[in-house]
């Protein structure tokens, strides 16, 4: 059995694992290393998932776990391979560099 | 507790951050930062402990340590992934809040999710990144930081970014402080057991098992569930009246309750993740095809002018 301030205290990892990665990705300007960071805002939603799963004792909190999956490995087959292609046009990870795509 | 004492513990983090991230001198830039994480943990550990309360909220002591443990170790490597100048060690501490990620799971009663998350983010996902990061990064040499791109040793705006953090930290402490106690207080087992009873050849082995002169089939009840509750306990009647009690043990375990709920809550969630991930191939195929098509083209071209220069020397 878990009590609520059990419950809470994996919430607040999970929150905190949320605000580090969007700190991370304003802050940091390497295009790989932002997709990084929101591979880690995916793991605080997946903490708090299963968190709650467990304290109702409803599985559809690790099935999100699965689609979180799911959602993360497209994104990084998709987004690494923009990132290849666009490090291929420019020969910078630089994510100020792109600006003017839209010319 | 306090009201004020948890937005304190995150003031504190969001200053380590972004002290951490200032770029200072080189020489003593490591020593600032691991310095910086350290308070940052201890803030974190602090805002954890005030939100818990004490240890005894956990079932018993060891699973408290290994939650303060496991979690305290996601968000060490999580900051150090963040401020960290080198993308390729990111990339490593990302690796470490994978798995420090997978022993909560483990606390959490979810093996099934715990292994995959490391088979598939640890094994497959970070490779890729890493890859990436290899193919596309120039070495550079670990005794002259300065030079590291310029793009990864200065940080864009760190005092609005870790300002945005900190208020989207508080919100949340805010509502789990606030928010947590009024929940329902505990779902049921009742559900756990319903799962046993889509799972008849199982259900019937191990009603077997315990006891081998049942006659099965059980006896549904008027909400047409063979197994019946009382309070705490479950248990099923068969036709000739007899009541037979059914342990805990013979629940199905979590990877069963964890596919059961797949496939039969969310079964058009499921299908359009396949579709997903089929799109994702074909479109990470189409780009990478893409770019060689240009570059045999512009061998081509070029292969043509130098002829062309030959024929006219």
């Amino acid at each position: 059995m878990m009590t609520s301030a059990v419950l809470s205290g994996y919430l607040i990892v999970s929150g905190l694992l949320l605000a580090i990665g969007v700190v991370g990705f304003l802050v940091r300007r390497n295009l790989i290393v932002m997709f990084l960071c929101t591979e880690l805002m995916f793991q605080g939603a997946a903490v708090a998932f299963v968190a709650i799963g467990r304290f109702l004792f409803d599985y559809s909190g690790q099935v999100m776990v699965i689609f979180i999956l799911t959602v993360a490995a497209a994104e990084a087959a998709l987004a690494l391979a923009l990132v290849v292609l666009l490090h291929r046009q420019q020969d910078t990870l630089d994510a100020d560099a792109f600006g003017e795509l839209n010319e | 507790m306090d009201l004020f004492l948890p937005y304190i513990a995150c003031l504190t983090l969001a200053l380590a951050i972004y002290v951490a991230l200032r770029p200072s001198s080189t020489s003593s830039r490591v020593v600032v930062q691991v310095a910086m994480i350290a308070l940052g943990v201890a803030a974190a550990g602090w805002l954890m402990g005030l939100v818990v309360g004490s240890i005894s909220e956990f079932v018993d002591m060891s699973q408290g340590i290994f939650f303060s443990i496991f979690s305290l170790c996601a968000i060490a490597a999580a900051l150090r992934m963040v401020t960290h100048s080198r993308p390729v060690y990111s990339a490593l501490y990302f690796i470490l809040v994978v798995v420090a990620t997978a022993g909560l799971f483990l606390l959490l009663e979810a093996e099934f999710m715990a292994f995959a998350l490391i088979i598939v983010y640890a094994g497959a996902i970070l490779i890729t990144y890493m890859f990436v990061l290899m193919l596309s990064n120039q070495a550079d040499n670990p005794e002259h930081p300065e030079t590291q791109a310029l793009y990864d040793r200065v940080p864009r705006e760190p005092a609005a970014a870790v300002g945005v953090g900190f208020l989207l930290l508080c919100l949340i402490t805010g509502t789990v402080v606030s928010g947590t106690s009024s929940l329902p207080t505990q779902g049921d087992q009742q559900s756990q057991w319903s799962t046993l009873e889509n799972l008849p050849k199982q259900f019937e082995s191990s009603v077997m098992e315990i006891d081998a002169t049942f006659a099965w089939p059980p006896i549904a009840s008027s909400q047409g569930k063979m197994i019946r509750h009382d309070g705490d306990e479950s248990y099923v009647v068969s036709s000739e009246g007899t009541k037979l009690q059914l342990p805990v043990s013979i629940l199905p375990r979590n990877t069963q309750q964890v596919g059961w709920s797949l496939v039969n809550d969310f079964p058009v969630s499921l299908e359009l993740a396949g579709v997903i991930l089929l799109m994702a191939m074909f479109g990470a195929a189409v780009l990478a095809r893409r770019a060689i098509e240009l570059g045999n083209q512009q061998k081509r071209k070029l292969f043509v002018e130098s002829d062309k220069a030959e024929d006219q020397s």
